[in-house]
């Protein structure tokens, strides 16, 4: 006779009310595990999608993600006359908080020679990529945008030409693609009372600096901060050609850092995304922990409930065995339900997410596993509580 | 040959100047097919010995054999003391302590299953021995959709389940009123007729002490004889 089942069966409306408790404490766990796989696969989203061999930096930094990197935009050309290198393209990558559709929204702008193909966006949802060289984009579909609308960035407008879905950055912000000229031109432009300010700023440095308004006049453009900039240069190396050998060419004659694909996502994950990381592991397993400890004071309280029957089944003969299985069984069965329940409703929620949600089948297993391991566990202290319970306490004393 | 030999049994709770003397030289001998009432005031000895007799509590000393197997000799005689039970000994409680979850048919099923009977097998049983109670158009009700006779009635049907030649009755009447108390003895007394099981039975309801074999009365942990009880 299940007793586990016929107890609950009796008290169906409690227990599915425990189960959407601990289905929603469950749930969180899912989400957690989500968005630190999430925030994996983001970091690396950029890296792995660009279509790159090797990425050339600014020697000494570890860029263009992890930290910042400023590279002459003509450094793509240098690179390219290096032997083994098939193509090459600039690329430059920032982030921008501009309103859109109403709302202020963060997003990372990637600007990218649009005829060298090397850094557009890959996957293009609907539309079409950018084919003037300038004042159209491609922007991912979390922005809300619509082909045809007109965004304005900085002092222009640049109409969208192409949707992306999950292009995003790594901090799960959507990426909005530009030329590369526009991409400069939003990064660099400053409105006009600015412009002036630096300028007057700079004429009197030089003229406390001894030149007479005329020099100073002529010397400032000279001292202007250079706009045309870029963040790094893409690489796609020859049929056959020996990448190591392209890289120690490229670092040592053209003094730029260089980096496979792979030397990069690990940058991403044990730079910028290792505290994070850490962070949402450290909260997941302390949910976990949480939820054990939950599902083992409701298995205690639905047990010391039945205590007196549990005397009963004692007085009449019941081995331990049929109460350690009553009570096992009921922790298990919350534990399954409570899970499924948890795993339903993160399917519900997911695309609704705001951050990219990634739930990889094996971890999902092993978080499951680890549940109903847990599930025996949480039950020790309630089987411990029935197993000294005196078989006496049926009789009333 | 009798059912229950309890001779010089003996039980102390606590020491020193606190301790509490619950049986004292208790000598007592029920055969197959008696109805016995163990009467005393709360606090006499009664429940304690029907817990030691039980095999619930165990006692400080003496000797206590049961269907002609000693179950304890001033110490643990090493048998399995929840399957004797099982096998032995049926139970029926003042509040009568069905499980809450089961219905009539399945409480009394489950004794039987716990005892090696098939599900089939246990079912058909509980379902003859709630006809033979006259409940058993009560068969599929919850235990709290059942009158206070009715739920007696059940855990009688459990205790019977087994067919124990002995039964422990601990203040089965306590809770029903005097029509209903009378039938629920009445029942009993059927039982150890019927079923020549030995029915031992705590109470300290006076209204219900004619009919029973033999009447034990207890007072401070021993056996007194009537006048001095109620003396």
């Amino acid at each position: 006779m299940d007793l586990a089942v016929k107890d609950i069966r009796r008290h169906v409306g409690k227990f599915i009310a425990t189960i959407i408790g601990v289905g929603l404490l469950l749930t969180i766990v899912l989400v957690m595990n989500g968005i630190y796989q999430g925030n994996i696969a983001d970091g690396v989203w950029l890296i792995e999608n660009t279509g790159t061999d090797l990425w050339v930096v600014e020697r000494g930094r570890g860029g263009p993600f992890n930290e910042s990197s400023r590279l002459p935009a003509d450094a793509y050309r240098s690179v390219a006359a290096t032997p083994g290198v098939a193509r090459t393209g600039p690329f430059i990558a920032y982030s921008a908080q501009r309103e859109i559709g109403g709302a202020s929204q963060q997003f990372t702008i990637i600007g990218y020679d649009v005829f060298g193909g090397l850094g557009g966006p890959g996957r293009i949802a609907s539309g079409n990529a950018i084919r003037a060289p300038h004042y159209e984009m491609v922007a991912d579909d979390k922005l809300g945008l619509h082909l045809g609308e007109s965004v304005r960035l900085g002092t222009r407008s640049y109409t969208v030409v192409g949707i992306t879905h999950l292009a995003v950055d790594a901090g799960g912000n959507p990426l909005v693609y530009l030329s590369l000229p526009d991409a400069q031109e939003v990064l660099y432009q400053q409105d006009g009372r600015a412009l002036v300010a630096a300028r007057a700023a700079g004429l009197k440095r030089l003229e406390l600096s001894g030149y007479n308004p005329e020099q100073a006049a002529k010397l400032l453009p000279l001292l202007a901060g250079a706009t045309d900039t870029i963040s790094a240069v893409l690489l796609r190396l020859a049929p056959g050609a020996d990448a190591e050998a392209v890289r120690a060419r490229i670092r040592d004659w053209l003094y730029f850092n260089v980096y496979t694909m792979d030397e990069e996502r690990e940058l991403m994950l044990e730079g910028r995304l290792r505290r994070m990381s850490a962070v949402l592991g450290l909260f997941r397993s302390l949910l976990v922990v949480v939820s054990i400890v939950i599902i083992a004071l409701i298995v205690y309280v639905l047990t010391i409930e039945k205590i007196r029957s549990i005397a009963t089944l004692k007085l009449i003969g019941a081995p331990n065995s049929v109460i350690v299985r009553l009570i096992l069984e009921q922790s298990l069965l919350l534990t399954a339900a409570s899970f499924v329940f948890a795993w339903s409703l993160v399917q519900l929620i997911g695309e609704r997410f705001p951050r990219t949600l990634v739930f990889l089948p094996q971890e999902t297993a092993v978080t499951f596993a680890v549940m109903l391991a847990g599930g025996v566990l949480a039950s020790f202290l309630a089987i411990g509580q029935a197993l000294r319970t005196p078989p006496q306490l049926a009789l009333g004393g | 040959m009798p059912i229950v030999e309890v001779s010089g049994l003996n039980k102390t709770f606590g020491s020193g100047e606190l301790a509490v003397h619950a049986l004292r030289d208790i000598h007592f001998t029920v055969e197959a097919g008696e109805l016995v009432a163990l009467l005393g005031p709360s606090g006499s000895g009664k429940s304690t010995l029907l817990l030691c007799m039980s095999l619930i509590l165990e006692p400080g000393s003496g000797r206590i054999v049961m269907n002609g197997q000693s179950v304890y000799d001033s110490g643990a005689t090493g048998i399995d003391l929840r399957r004797f039970r099982r096998e032995n000994i049926g139970f029926i409680f003042q509040a009568n302590n069905l499980i809450p979850f089961l219905n009539a048919r399945e409480n009394i099923s489950l004794a039987l299953q716990l005892n090696g009977r098939s599900k089939r097998d246990a079912t058909r049983r509980a379902q003859e021995l709630l006809e033979y109670l006259e409940i058993g158009h009560r068969a599929e009700s919850m235990p709290a959709n059942l009158s206070g006779g009715e739920q007696q009635r059940v855990s009688i049907g459990r205790a019977l389940a087994n067919q124990p030649p002995l039964i422990f009755a601990d203040e089965p009447t306590a809770a029903l009123d005097t029509e209903r108390g009378m039938r629920v003895m009445g029942l009993l007394r059927k039982i150890a007729r019927e079923r020549n099981s030995a029915v031992i039975t705590v109470t300290h309801d006076q209204r219900m002490i004619e009919g029973f074999d033999s009447v034990y009365h207890m007072q401070d942990g021993r056996f007194v004889d009537a006048a001095e009880a109620a003396h």
